[in-house]
């Protein structure tokens, strides 16, 4: 897999942190020039269980754009809908590193409610999947990321779902 | 910021909702239910945050008489006022995710995503990093 350990880390201490900040590990550890672009303090390098942590999330969160790409395409009709979701989704991709080789996404079914819902499963598992990365994270940046991102996995379940 | 502190700044924004869904829920017929059930939700959440504080030997914040939150004439203020107070819960508790590991780490994963499905059921819309700015 090419992936890049990139990772979006912003903190979110309401208005008292780093407002929009972006902090940037490249793969020799060291700050990006991102970081300084936006005056962050130093932050601690990366450890390795939190990069091979971000590759196994790039790995999920593509496969989770993948399907909504997929239900997408197979359901037109769908598309003005999913197109929110699939921003999302493509964000998240992005805060983890970018694209990465994802198996084929598994086939959409051709009943359009059906095809909602399991996407809406989908994100649900995503969701969980993202608390607990983020409870196993060292960095308290990456668990920041990773729990947000749960909690926007877990509206944009709810949202398909209501779209069923 | 410790994680007491970080609970306390959630603490206090805890206080606020509790205060905000019960005049929502009053003032607003048609609101009352939803108000109420968010409203005991936010209940479990401040009294568990008042219990973990005093067993952390900190003396948790009070609540406040009242706050201000505009004038809250129409539904849509209404709305707005708990998305908002939502929009810094979840704030709260995403700042002590990062305070915080095991167990309290996960109270506030918790914490955040049930803002956030809270602030969707109020109006809002999906977002990608919900509490963070």
């Amino acid at each position: 897999m090419v992936i890049s350990r990139r990772a979006l880390i912003a903190t979110g201490a309401g208005a008292v942190v780093l407002a929009g900040a972006v902090v940037v590990a490249d793969a020799t550890h060291r700050l990006d020039d991102a970081a300084d672009a936006v005056g962050l303090r130093p932050k601690a390098r990366p450890v390795r269980s939190d990069d091979a942590l971000i590759v196994a999330v790039a790995k999920d969160q593509n496969r989770v754009l993948s399907a909504i790409e997929s239900t997408a395409a197979k359901h037109t009709g769908l598309g003005a809908s999913l197109e929110p979701f699939a921003t999302i989704a493509q964000a998240h991709v992005n805060a983890v590193g970018g694209p990465s080789t994802v198996p084929p996404a598994r086939p959409v079914d051709a009943d359009p409610v059906v095809a909602l819902r399991t996407l809406a499963t989908t994100l649900s598992s995503a969701s969980t999947a993202r608390a607990k990365d983020a409870a196993k994270a060292v960095s308290p940046d990456l668990a920041r990321v990773l729990s947000s991102m749960s909690a926007g996995l877990a509206q944009c379940s709810r949202g398909l779902g209501a779209l069923a | 910021m410790s994680a007491v502190s970080a609970m306390q700044q959630w603490l206090a924004v805890e206080h606020e909702a509790v205060w905000l869904y019960s005049l929502v829920g009053a003032r607003f017929s048609a609101l009352t239910g939803q108000a109420r059930r968010t409203r005991d939700a936010h209940l479990v959440a401040r009294d568990d945050l008042l219990d973990r504080l005093h067993k952390a030997g900190a003396e948790p914040v009070a609540t406040g008489l009242s706050y201000d939150v505009g004038p809250l004439k129409t539904q849509d203020e209404a709305r707005q006022a708990v998305r908002d107070v939502e929009g810094r819960i979840a704030a709260a508790t995403l700042a002590l995710v990062g305070e915080a590991s095991g167990a309290t780490r996960g109270l506030a994963t918790t914490a955040l995503r049930r803002a956030a499905l809270t602030d969707l059921a109020w109006g809002g819309e999906p977002v990608a990093f919900p509490g963070l700015p």
